[in-house]
């Protein structure tokens, strides 16, 4: 067990930003905490880094307390969104900063910061100043800062929201293959549900202050835990019906509702709808029809707005939840 | 093109030479009335340049009063006076920014308080304080107030220049165990240069033109900073105007030296100096 986080509750004045988290990164794993914002997830990684006390709770890093030690006592390294580069160093001085620092012997330092930047593969840039760096070089810069620490655990906050598209999925995959390169748990925050799917080995996805679920990617994308995460999870989101319309569908459990993923409702059933709008996203359409849902279908088989169209759900892709607690209903 | 280039177009170029003008006449004025013969009557209009022009008055000025040696205790003073009131009010808007919430605005409100209050209010207090320690007649008054940042404003300059810098910055410099000092040595202050060198020019100002400070605690003539010498120059011979003048540019210039030098901070961005790539 690398982190683990056991009842942690944080308030901000009257503002609860934590409400008795409770969650693991296991050794060597990358756990993404997902959620919309200001669902408290940045909040959890700065308590974890010890840059917000905790007001209940307890945080421990390989089995050693750590919840009320200083932030460097953590031995933890952190990536911010804004990458949090000293504008005066260069690339190489901010990567062996922390080094320097601590009085680390200079030819460790040149040795560490070597090491680092060749697995980030930046080391051409390190007499360059983050201002002469694009915005993927200078999260690369902020990678190797961390990793040059080679600390217990790593906290990435957002860091790849500053780039831009094209870039952000370069790094999502170079991030990917640092994890498995350097096999160290980390713990990584986004709002970005693509980002959270495609990179973790574990998803917690959090909502007002609270851990609503936490699974593989693949577990919470098709078995999630209730409502809240169903909706989160899944562009477009998931299509909620009432029991009364429901019933066209299917059968469906007393005092729940049906949840369809886009891409679970399919147009060849029985239930007669419209199609209002068709929005094509490259190969997937999506398709709006009366009642407020939405299929995706192949863009090549897509119908035509005004088209009359019959909708289904196959049971296997039905999801039930408890109308009371919006908890999920049955397996 | 930005709007205030648009609104101005080819305007801009004059009006900035027109307030230029503004600003460097009485400059002009001083010296050429320097360069009069000394003893002449001042002339009745504005003179551009005197006729004939005689540099008379400096040796003049440096002979009536000992105006060598009260260059130099200004200097001495000066020196004594801005490193420690960079230092200090640098240490204090760092400390006001590290601070926890509470107690940094009970600081501000006091800074704010401090500031507020004139320094004739406390001449007399200072003054017995001084003499009761037996620190009249010495520089300890002169210089001591830089051991407290010299002026609540410029700690209050620091700490909002200090508040402009990322928090993320000082969150990593926190995780990688870097203690306040270091903090402030090797991050905070290499990134409000412009400032320090603002304060440093500013506090040189405040201890170069200070004449209160030194006619209330300096008897001894020996002692004497230039503003008591121009004063004592003022009194032996009073309607030497190009004396008095030479004088006064021998006070100014080192004042307009310190800003030409200061002005490249000013003038010339450090793009290092800036944050998130600017």
């Amino acid at each position: 067990m690398s982190v683990v986080v056991e009842g942690l509750e944080k308030r901000f004045g009257s503002v609860v930003a934590l409400r008795g988290v409770t969650l693991e990164a296991r050794d060597g794993e990358l756990l993404v905490v997902v959620g919309p914002s200001g669902c408290g997830k940045s909040t959890l990684l700065r308590c974890i880094a010890g840059l917000e006390a905790v007001d209940e709770g307890t945080i421990s890093i390989r089995g050693r307390d750590v919840t009320r030690t200083r932030p460097a006592e953590r031995n933890v390294s952190m990536v911010f969104q804004s990458y949090a580069l000293f504008p005066h160093l260069t690339a190489g001085e901010n990567i062996g900063f922390g080094l320097v620092v601590r009085e680390t012997p200079k030819a460790e330092v040149r040795r560490r910061v070597a090491d680092a930047v060749a697995l980030v593969g930046i080391a051409h840039l390190v007499e360059r100043r983050p201002y002469e760096l694009s915005g993927g070089e200078r999260q690369r810069v902020a990678l190797a800062r961390a990793l040059v620490r080679e600390p217990e655990a790593y906290l990435l906050d957002e860091p790849l929201s500053n780039l831009d598209a094209g870039t952000r999925v370069e790094m999502r995959t170079e991030l990917r293959r640092l994890h498995r390169q350097v096999g160290a748990t980390m713990v990584y925050v986004t709002h970005d549900q693509i980002e959270a799917l495609t990179l973790a080995d574990r998803v917690a996805v959090m909502h007002a202050g609270r851990v609503r679920q936490v699974g593989t990617p693949d577990e919470v994308y098709r078995r999630p835990a209730d409502r809240i995460v169903a909706a989160f999870l899944g562009t477009p989101r998931m299509n909620f019906l009432a029991a009364t319309d429901a019933g066209a569908f299917l059968a469906i459990p007393e005092g729940s509702e049906l949840g369809v993923r886009p891409e679970h409702l399919r147009l060849d059933g029985d239930v007669p709808a419209r199609v209002e709008l068709v929005e094509v996203a490259g190969g997937d359409a999506y398709v709006h029809v009366t009642g407020g849902l939405v299929a995706r279908v192949p863009a090549d088989a897509r119908p035509n707005e005004g088209d009359e169209v019959r909708l289904g759900v196959r049971g296997a892709d039905a999801h039930f939840f408890d109308v009371a607690t919006g908890e999920r209903v049955g397996s | 093109m930005r709007a205030g280039e648009r609104r101005f177009g080819g305007l801009r170029q004059p009006l900035a030479v027109a307030l230029a003008v503004l600003f460097v006449l009485p400059l002009w004025f001083l010296v050429a009335g320097s360069l009069r013969e000394p003893g002449t009557v001042p002339p009745r209009t504005p003179e551009l340049l005197p006729s004939p022009l005689s540099t008379a008055a400096y040796p003049d000025a440096f002979d009536l009063v000992d105006l060598g040696r009260y260059l130099l205790n200004s200097l001495a003073v000066a020196a004594l006076t801005v490193p420690p009131a960079v230092l200090v009010a640098s240490w204090a808007g760092f400390a006001l920014l590290l601070l926890a919430g509470r107690t940094r605005l009970v600081l501000l409100a006091v800074s704010f308080a401090a500031l507020m209050i004139p320094v004739t209010a406390l001449l007399v207090p200072r003054f017995t304080l001084y003499r009761w320690l037996g620190l009249t007649d010495t520089w300890v008054p002169l210089v001591a107030p830089a051991l407290l940042g010299l002026s609540p404003f410029y700690v209050l300059l620091f700490y909002w220049s200090f508040r402009r810098l990322p928090s993320e910055l000082i969150e990593a410099a926190r995780l990688e165990d870097v203690r306040p000092f270091t903090m402030w040595r090797r991050l905070a202050m290499p990134l409000v240069r412009p400032v320090t060198v603002a304060v440093a020019l500013l506090a040189f100002i405040a201890s170069w033109g200070n004449f209160l400070d030194p006619l209330v605690y300096l008897f001894d003539p020996d002692l004497y900073t230039l503003p008591l010498g121009l004063r004592s120059l003022a009194v032996l011979d009073r309607t030497n105007y190009p004396v008095l003048l030479a004088a006064a540019v021998v006070a100014t210039a080192p004042v307009v030296l310190a800003f030409a030098v200061a002005q490249r901070f000013f003038l010339h961005e450090d793009r290092g100096a800036g944050w998130l790539g600017r």
